[in-house]
């Protein structure tokens, strides 16, 4: 097909500058903004292991691992629901819960610990697809739906742990205490939730779908996308990864408690939006989230190790999240423009793709 | 009270707006460079262009929101500054094409926005405001219930409450971009009149739009910018479509559009038995391979609702469907695209494009699970390569497939969806409004890719609310109208009169 270019009359230079490393650097952490976040992890890391050098110790370093899972997986979970516009408030309550329901299968029912897992997580699995339900069939907002989960979960989960329930079984124990080559063992489940999450949004069909509806639902609706079904997945996705997170709290603190992590729905939401994650939806990365959850539990327990009081933890973590979205919209602002200047440009160069990219 | 005068519409002090020397870049690229271009009073001065050409840079740099590298802008002798708030004190008025409605207030507050319809200091006058608001809609002959939600309202309804909310303000320059271009026959002629009272007021109205029959019936003044600098300023007279069309693109394009008709004994791909859907039906139509069959009609006749239902985007409640001779009954979108079925919609931004992706991942979304692994794995490879193809197939202008959606210029946003649904390959194709918004060059682009989808066997309705349009490129043409087909045309048959006429029965407008 050999049809020529109507519009194109002039010739204009395309924008080739001589760049230097400098710059392209800033344009590098400008189009990729995670190498951002996970810079910051390193350092904050580095700051606390010189000021109390037990801090990078073998031991320390397994509790900040157990302590990431916990919020790292919770934090993929969440980021599916913000990548498709939505969100979902329930995953700390539903930890909570699962995290007794679990001690009370093992414990007072007496399931072999395996089962119970198995159980927790298809319970955490219909209770996003209850979620993806009310939220696609009947049109109700994401915030009030998970809202009420949020709230009626956290009574629930109080009413059956009146006491905490006590485990005992060495398996269930095991998957925080116990270590692979010094990897604690949630911390392997976490890289392979991740690894996962990362193959499922980038490099599979539904992946891109799930961006497609959330940066224009009309579109990828239009576009022959089920966008119901998607949306339903992610609430699905954002429910087991609760599951596993009440799982692996359990086993960590011992016990089926209901008070072990109340305000987690926030961290992961604030995980996420300082790993990148957009909350209009339709954008944001798995190694984000990730390196978020990473800063997150960096500067809590590193703030901790160096003996800072409670009050200035909570103020740092504000600090640094208002600090990632005030420097994520300076990013997209930046983006913009150039966008803008690539408009200007585009339609008086004669720059043919077919013709200048046909290798 | 603030009494609405019924006439004069423009506020009656002003004088010539004229640009001396202005100038604007971005970058190393000229956007606009004219000398000087006097606006007189009481006239209507088209100004057109291709996309690019430099009208949106003219209209920002008049409107205030972009502000020249150089030169200034005087209306009646007083220099303008910079921003759209100084540009509104003077006067200036612009009708964008993307509304800056809020789509949660009403009608009538939106109307009013920014003011106050009555003397109450603290209070909102609610009966003030709507009576006002209602005066306002009437100018433009528009009735919908004020207190109705915009959100709830269509295109073009919208832009008609854009029009009345600048006429509200008395204009003494009147900017209408592509005012018509979301509206049918009947609310076009009402917008042109609008535009010729506004000018016999004394206003200067400055006209931007892409139907040239139009633009020649409304302008005093034809002025025809081309890569930022002007290349014509004809009379009516002078200013015949071939020459506009010619100064715009600078080469000739006539004789492009011009259709063969279908074999005769091609299969039927579509075929309606007594379909109704709500608002719809019953309708009886069929649709054979290699056909294109234009669907016409008032806004709100239902033109859109028939694409929609047969994209499975709007449940069907009764009737038989049948595609390719099997019955079809889509229960979403994606089950419609699986039997064959492709929408092109009418509003590019709102329903076609995920605006702040690339161009890859919009090229490749309807063909997702075709182009992935196993149908599971998309492979980077993969992607960039099905990418690169629909760029190439629908002559999509760009730099890089990494590039956004949104720098792309609107005919290569439109064809960027066309290529999309290309690589899909289907029998059916659903255009609606295809080529709203685009300019001459890029029109006859897409008629030339819809003509090409056609000769490939694929069957293709359009709905389009251009007469001249569905006239020039369709075998057959059904009108609309309260959802029913009313008449159909063959190519043989085709009036525009006898269309409108078929269209507007018994709805003349008030």
């Amino acid at each position: 097909m050999s049809a020529q270019p109507l519009s194109t009359t002039t010739e204009a230079p395309l924008q080739t500058r001589p760049e230097s490393a400098g710059s392209r650097l800033r344009e590098l952490l400008i189009g990729t903004p995670e190498i951002g976040i996970v810079a910051a992890v390193i350092v904050a890391f580095a700051v606390f292991a010189a000021i109390n050098s037990d801090f990078a110790s073998g031991a320390e370093l397994q509790n900040l691992g157990i302590d990431l899972a916990g919020f790292a997986i919770l934090a993929v979970g969440e980021s599916f629901c913000i990548i498709t516009g939505g969100i979902d408030l329930s995953v700390g309550s539903l930890t909570a819960l699962f995290c007794v329901v679990s001690a009370w299968l093992n414990v007072t029912e007496g399931v072999p610990v395996i089962f119970t897992f198995l159980i927790v997580i298809a319970f955490g699995g219909l209770w996003g697809l209850f979620h993806g339900l009310l939220i696609t069939k009947l049109g109700l907002a994401p915030f009030v739906v998970t809202l009420f989960t949020f709230i009626f979960a956290a009574g629930l989960d109080e009413a059956m742990a009146v006491n905490p329930i006590p485990i005992t079984s060495s398996v269930f124990l095991g998957v925080v205490g116990s270590t692979v080559a010094g990897v604690p063992i949630a911390v392997i489940v976490l890289v392979v939730i991740a690894v996962v999450a990362w193959f499922a949004l980038e490099r599979t069909y539904l992946g891109r779908q799930i961006y497609a509806v959330g940066g224009n639902q009309e579109a990828a609706r239009l576009a022959g996308i089920p966008v119901q079904r998607r949306v339903m997945l992610v609430y699905v996705i954002s429910g087991a990864c609760s599951a596993v997170v009440g799982v692996i709290v359990a086993s960590h603190i011992t016990s089926g408690t209901a008070d072990s992590v109340s305000g987690w729905e926030l961290i992961a939401i604030a995980a996420s939006v300082i790993g990148g994650v957009s909350l209009i939806g339709g954008q944001g990365r798995i190694i984000g989230v990730v390196a978020g959850a990473a800063l997150l539990v960096v500067l809590r327990d590193g703030l901790v190790a160096v003996n800072v009081n409670a009050y200035y933890q909570s103020m740092v973590v504000g600090l640094v999240l208002l600090l990632a979205i005030v420097v994520d919209r300076l990013r997209i602002i930046r983006l913009e423009r150039s966008g803008k200047r690539v408009r200007r440009v585009a339609p008086v160069s004669s720059t043919e793709l077919s013709a200048s990219d046909g290798s | 009270m603030l009494a609405e005068p019924a006439s004069p519409i423009v506020a009656d002090a002003g004088g010539d707006l004229v640009l001396t020397g202005v100038r604007k870049t971005y970058g190393p690229v000229v956007v606009l460079d004219v000398p000087e271009l006097a606006f007189r009073r009481g006239q209507v001065v088209a100004l057109v262009g291709e996309n690019g050409a430099g009208k949106s840079t003219m209209m920002g740099v008049i409107s205030g929101s972009v502000t020249p590298d150089e030169g200034t802008i005087t209306v009646a002798g007083d220099s303008l500054g910079a921003g759209t708030h100084h540009a509104q004190e003077h006067g200036v008025m612009m009708v964008s094409q993307e509304f800056p409605l809020v789509g949660q207030l009403s009608v009538a507050e939106n109307l009013l926005l920014g003011r106050r319809p009555s003397e109450r200091r603290f209070l909102v006058d609610w009966r003030a405001m709507e009576s006002t608001a209602r005066g306002m809609l009437e100018r433009v002959g528009l009735d919908v219930p004020v207190r109705r939600k915009v959100d709830a309202l269509s295109v073009a309804q919208r832009q008609l409450i854009e029009i009345a909310k600048a006429l509200g303000r008395g204009p003494r320059v009147l900017i209408l971009d592509e005012p018509t271009s979301a509206l049918g026959p009947a609310e076009s002629e009402r917008v042109l009149q609008i535009a010729r009272e506004c000018a016999a007021a004394g206003g200067i109205v400055i006209f931007v739009g892409h139907r040239l029959n139009e633009v020649r019936q409304v302008a005093d003044r034809i002025v025809v910018l081309r890569n930022g600098r002007l290349v014509a300023d004809m009379t009516p007279q002078e200013a015949t479509e071939q020459r506009i069309v010619f100064e715009m693109v600078g080469r000739d394009l006539s004789g492009e559009g011009a259709i063969q008709s279908p074999q005769a004994d091609a299969p039927v791909t579509l075929e309606l038995r007594g379909l109704t859907a709500e608002g719809l039906g019953p309708l009886d139509l069929a649709v054979s391979a290699g056909e294109v069959v234009g669907v016409a009609g008032l806004m709100g006749s239902g033109r859109s609702r028939l694409l929609h239902v047969l994209m499975g985007a709007i449940p069907c409640t009764g009737g038989e469907m049948l595609l390719g001779g099997k019955r079809y009954r889509p229960r979403d979108t994606a089950d419609a695209v699986l039997s064959g079925v492709a929408l092109i919609p009418e509003d590019r931004k709102r329903q076609g494009l995920l605006v702040d992706s690339s161009i890859r991942w919009n090229g490749t979304l309807a063909v997702l699970r075709r182009i992935s692994l196993r149908g599971i794995v998309l492979t980077p490879r993969g992607d960039r390569t099905k990418s690169r193809e629909v760029v190439a197939s629908a002559r999509v202008r760009c730099q890089s497939t990494e590039q956004s959606a949104r720098s792309l210029s609107g005919g290569n946003q439109q064809r960027l969806i066309f290529g999309r649904w290309m690589a899909a390959n289907p029998d059916l194709l659903l255009l609606d409004e295809p080529t709203r918004g685009v300019d001459v060059g890029a029109k006859a682009e897409i008629y030339h890719l819809i003509d090409e989808q056609r000769r490939q066997g694929m069957a293709i309705l359009v709905a389009s609310s251009e007469l001249e349009e569905l006239l020039s490129i369709c075998h057959r043409v059904v009108v609309m109208r309260d959802g029913s087909i009313t008449a159909t045309f063959d190519r043989s048959e085709f009036s525009k009169e006898r269309i409108i006429a078929a269209a507007a029965v018994d709805r003349v407008a008030s």
